[in-house]
């Protein structure tokens, strides 16, 4: 191990209990989180009593020197919910990332692979299938979520921890998708709020050779008498141009758009829906201006399947929208060419399904209520030469034909148009004509003429009305195409809709309201019996799910508090889960029955009081995850008593505490009555006693006493009694021990500690404090002690102590931290301190009281 | 997340412990009354949409712990409310005494919010003591728009709802109304017009 690693490790063990071990620690930790600072982390992997837990600590220096350098950033248990793991730096390949998971938390650390790293990473594993094994203890991490700079725990909980927190739940943003459960129970219910109306749609198709536009339209688009609701007019190659197919972009796409507009059915007024145009293939949707406030959600997409499968020489181009509450989708296709190439056009068509997205929901083309597919489908008659194809046409027979038709062939075989129905085909082959004639291709190919533009559809309520070729149209070697559709679309009823949403609306604030956790207490007023000095007593509290889903339930700090209990009080469990009771729920009718017999959970509230109160008295607030809050109110009376009490107040009264008159107590409480003895009364007792019996007893400090004696003892002193001392010499070391542990200031108060320790190296400088900066009475404490300890260890070939022990054990009691251990590290300058009282003579130092 | 609203606003309600604050909310998000008075130790909340003027408005409305002695916990619980509704209970003069002190706890709390103040149990004349010329002259000096209530007789219960829902309402737009103008004089005077018009939603 290396130097400056072991002098880390020292420190940050220096930052904990020494029964809590420091395992591992991995130097110069950086978070992945914040880029822009560049804060030193450590990280430290701690085991108390088999239970382990990572401390992620910051050092504000980057080699830390004291535990002062370090601060407590997070703390994570190591237990079933803790996961480690590793993943690699692409922009390094020195570094790797270390990644921790707690439930919902998750920290990423960048750390220097090396022996460092693939240490500390397998003392984790470890500790984590340790914990595995083990039933592991986390209440000692309390202490230090209590001093985490930050987040704190309740921070964690309300950033990270929760997937909702209270804030996002004030943004609405709770666990049901309202959004989507609205939709789908519309959907469910559309039957109630609407009614199937015929529109008329109009759908033509028509391959145009690459011909610009010369000839009006309205032969083939206002064809019928009356005129229709919808038009989805398709184009292909309207451009066999270089600069068409290179760069998409075409004036045709103008001209044959202003065609179409021109050639509608003169009858009525049309209004552009969307058009949607790739290389060649143009698909223009208009609807008649009276549906046009209707018509919503309109998205347009293309898919190439040409050249490299992609370019858009072939492919197809849709259109989607809704027509009042009827999604519709029309698709104008190009697919591939060739007689023998029929695979090809069921790739193609395969592509144009899997890849064409409309950014609008529904997104894909098969979602959608009605399909309408048209265009130059290029499929064609097979096994026939083209004097079979003329001979059976002029013959009239169509059923021989279409049985050759490759599409009819294809589509039955389920290879293409799945699922999609098309009308029956009573005109010529629409392709190949010469141009400007009516007359099959008389060129030396002499192709076999195909039916190679179709209209198909899919989709409930759409019936085909008519299903023509339009001769007259002959600019091109392909003759236009038009189906006439009646389609059922779903018209709202305005008020009946409202009625719908309303109900729904409120059915689902009622389902949301009820499935927010509940969970009932059966107590929220928690009174202790009189509270003594070290006498824990703990209650419990019953916790019960009464609602419909599980209730996770954690006490949580209070605005401007440090902890989610004052230290008097222990909580266990702080947090958990509840499951609910057995529920029937009915999902589509909202349907709810409950049946409660949710679990429970039982939450000990344990007293324990260390420090002078007259009365104990917090809220506690009791958070439901996603839910309320509760709040418990704790609270009991206190027990007076000297321990605890300062050394000034005691001095002041010359009963025992329990004696003395409420108004002489206030008296020395405010240092306004006249001071009775040099020493605490307790102080002498419990001392006179061990000098008289105890000063030959071995390990007289050592030992420790029953708590029943303890506090017999306590009483004996608080009370006042004749009755001899009520125990062992070993309880009377040990209360004397605990007394001056928690007179309320220490015997040298704080503010002096680190002078102390100071001087600890010269005697004088020891003196001049004690008599100078120390009060009166804490000196006349202080320097009885001392001289106590110097007549104990005139005994020491029986008792067995020396200077240096006795030295540090009262030390740490003398000069005691302002939270308990926090800084360890000072021990032996506090024991060095004292040592120069036990071994120099005092007599000149000792100054009679006042 | 697509969202079934178009705005959402944190209501609170407030007054003193017995008024009814917590049978206003039941009756308005359940419509049920229970005469069995259970005091609320706790904060609670509940969803309610309401459609006020076409719009989707969704309410979270939280009730408060009327005691005393939490009335330093619960005010934290204050921040981020769009309006407030006092609570007092016509029957009892020292709750409407109180109001008061609670429009002065949410001037401590929040910054700008709206209110409306309630005089529930309004449903047995002859125990009523606190008038509503009384209560009127204060409402109209503090310039608060006053409801007398039954949570138990579901008189004017959602229309008080109602009424503090259109006030957070207008006050969002407007402050929309404000910000949309400064963006664009802004937008002016960089003479850059490729910023187009946000839609705030809170």
């Amino acid at each position: 191990m290396l130097a400056v690693h072991r002098d880390v490790l020292n420190i940050v063990q220096a930052k904990f209990l020494s029964a809590e071990i420091v395992r591992s620690i991995h130097l110069n930790v950086f978070t992945l989180e914040e880029v822009w600072s560049n804060e030193n982390r450590i990280l430290a992997l701690v085991e108390y009593n088999k239970s382990f837990a990572l401390f992620v600590l910051i050092a504000s220096k980057q080699k830390p020197t004291s535990i002062s350098d370090l601060s407590v950033e997070t703390v994570i248990p190591v237990d079933e919910f803790f996961s480690c793991d590793t993943e690699l730096v692409e922009e390094s390949q020195n570094h790797i990332i270390f990644i921790i998971t707690y439930k919902k938390i998750k920290r990423a650390f960048k750390i220097e692979i090396g022996l460092e790293s693939s240490n500390f990473a397998s003392e984790v594993i470890r500790s984590k299938e340790h914990s595995l094994y083990n039933k592991p203890s986390f209440v000692w991490l309390d202490k230090y979520i209590g001093t985490m700079s930050q987040p704190s725990r309740s921070d964690v909980s309300e950033q990270d921890d929760l997937p909702i927190t209270r804030h996002q739940i004030a943004q609405g943003q709770t666990s049901i998708n309202r959004e989507s459960m609205l939709k789908y129970h519309l959907k469910l219910k559309e039957a109630e709020y609407t009614q199937k109306q015929e529109f008329t749609i109009f759908v033509g198709t028509w391959n145009v050779n690459g011909q610009p536009p010369t000839i009006p339209l309205s032969n083939w688009l206002a064809f019928d008498d009356n005129p229709p609701d919808l038009y989805a007019i398709g184009f292909q190659e309207i451009d066999l141009s270089k600069e068409a197919f290179l760069f998409n972009d075409t004036p045709r796409e103008a001209e044959w758009h202003k065609f179409v507009t021109e050639g509608v059915h003169p009858k009525a007024k049309y209004k552009l829906v969307g058009l949607a145009r790739l290389v060649g293939m143009q698909l223009v949707v208009m609807v008649n201006n009276k549906h046009y406030p209707y018509v919503k959600n309109i998205s347009v997409d293309t898919v190439g399947t040409g050249l490299l499968g992609k370019m858009g020489n072939k492919g197809g181009v849709g259109v989607r929208l809704e027509l009042h509450n009827t999604s519709l989708c029309f698709v104008n296709c190009h697919l591939a060419a060739h007689v023998e190439e029929f695979e090809r056009r069921n790739q193609d068509y395969k592509d144009i399904n899997a890849r064409m997205n409309f950014r609008k929901s529904p997104q894909a083309i098969k979602d959608h209520e009605q399909i309408y597919w048209l265009g130059d489908l290029n499929y064609r008659i097979t096994e026939l030469t083209t004097t079979q194809v003329k001979t059976l046409l002029l013959r009239n027979e169509m059923v021989t034909l279409l049985k050759a038709d490759q599409l009819n062939q294809q589509k039955e075989r389920g290879n293409v148009l799945l699922d999609y129905e098309e009308g029956d085909i009573s005109f010529k082959p629409t392709y190949k004509y010469d141009l400007h004639s009516d007359t099959f291709d008389t060129s030396e190919k002499a192709r076999p003429p195909a039916w190679t533009d179709r209209i198909l559809w899919r989709g409930r309520g759409i019936y085909q009305v008519a299903y023509r070729s339009h001769m007259n149209l002959r600019i091109s070697d392909h003759k236009p195409v038009s189906a006439l559709f009646k389609s059922e679309i779903s018209v709202i009823d305005p008020i009946k809709y409202r009625k719908v949403h309303e109900d729904l609306i409120k059915k689902m604030d009622k389902f949301e309201n009820e499935y927010l956790p509940q969970v009932t207490v059966d107590q929220t007023e928690v009174v202790y019996d009189l509270i003594k000095f070290r006498e824990p007593q703990s209650r419990e509290i019953t916790i019960a799910n009464t609602g419909m889903v599980p209730a996770e339930f954690e006490f949580i700090k209070k605005l401007d508090e440090t902890s989610y209990c004052k230290d008097w009080l222990r909580i266990i469990p702080y947090c958990g889960n509840i499951n609910p009771g057995n529920t029937l729920y009915d999902f589509d009718y909202f349907v709810l029955n409950l049946l409660i017999v949710g679990e429970k959970c039982d939450v000990k509230l344990e007293v324990n009081l260390e420090t002078d109160h007259q009365k104990l008295y917090d809220i506690l607030v009791l958070h439901l995850k996603d839910g309320k809050d509760m709040f418990i109110i704790v609270s009991g009376e206190c027990q007076k008593s000297s321990f605890t009490s300062p050394i000034s107040l005691l001095c002041r009264i010359s009963v025992p505490v329990m004696q003395v008159p409420e108004e002489q107590w206030k008296l020395a409480e405010k240092l306004e009555s006249s001071v009775r003895y040099s020493v605490p009364r307790e102080l002498w007792l419990l001392i006179d006693h061990i000098y008289r019996h105890g000063m030959k007893i071995r390990d007289l400090f050592e030992s420790s006493a029953l708590h029943e004696e303890i506090i017999r003892i306590r009483d004996w002193l608080d009370f006042g009694s004749l009755d001899p001392f009520p125990g062992t010499i070993q309880a009377a070391a040990e209360t004397l021990l605990l007394f001056l542990s928690y007179t309320k200031d220490p015997v040298i108060p704080y503010e002096l500690h680190d002078t102390c320790i100071a001087a600890a190296s010269n005697y004088q400088h020891c003196k001049q404090i004690i008599l100078q900066k120390v009060p009166d009475l804490h000196r006349n404490v202080f320097l009885y002690i001392c001289l106590f300890l110097q007549e104990l260890l005139k005994y020491q070939n029986d008792n067995g102590y020396d200077a240096k022990t006795l030295a540090s054990l009262f030390g740490d009691i003398l000069l005691r931290d302002q939270i308990r251990n926090s800084k360890p590290q000072a021990s032996r300058g506090k024991a060095n301190f004292i040592y120069n009282f036990l071994v120099n003579d005092l007599s000149t130092s000792i100054i009679p009281a006042k | 997340m697509a969202r079934d609203y178009d705005h959402l606003f944190k209501l609170l309600i407030i007054g003193d412990s017995g008024v009814g604050k917590s049978s206003l909310l039941l009756r308005f998000s359940d419509n049920t009354f229970t005469g069995s008075y259970i005091t609320t130790i706790g904060v609670d909340f509940k969803i309610k949409t309401v459609n006020v003027n076409g719009q989707k408005v969704k309410l979270q409305i939280w009730d408060t712990a009327g005691q005393e002695r939490f009335r330093t916990i619960t005010s934290t619980y204050y921040r981020g409310t769009h309006g407030v509704i006092v609570v007092y209970d016509v029957t009892n003069g020292e709750s409407f005494a109180n109001v008061k002190r609670w429009l002065h706890e949410i001037e401590q709390n929040c910054d700008l919010v709206n209110k409306v103040l309630v005089g529930n149990k309004n449903d047995t004349p002859d125990r009523k003591v606190v008038l509503t010329e009384d209560a009127q002259r204060f409402a109209d000096t503090m310039n608060i728009k006053l409801f007398e209530t039954s949570a138990k007789d579901n008189i004017n219960v959602e229309e008080m709802f109602l009424a503090i829902t259109k006030l957070v309402l207008k006050a969002k737009l407007e402050m929309q109304e404000r910000q949309n103008v400064t963006q664009n004089d802004t937008v002016n005077l960089r003479k850059t017009n490729k910023q187009g018009k946000k839609k705030n939603c809170c």
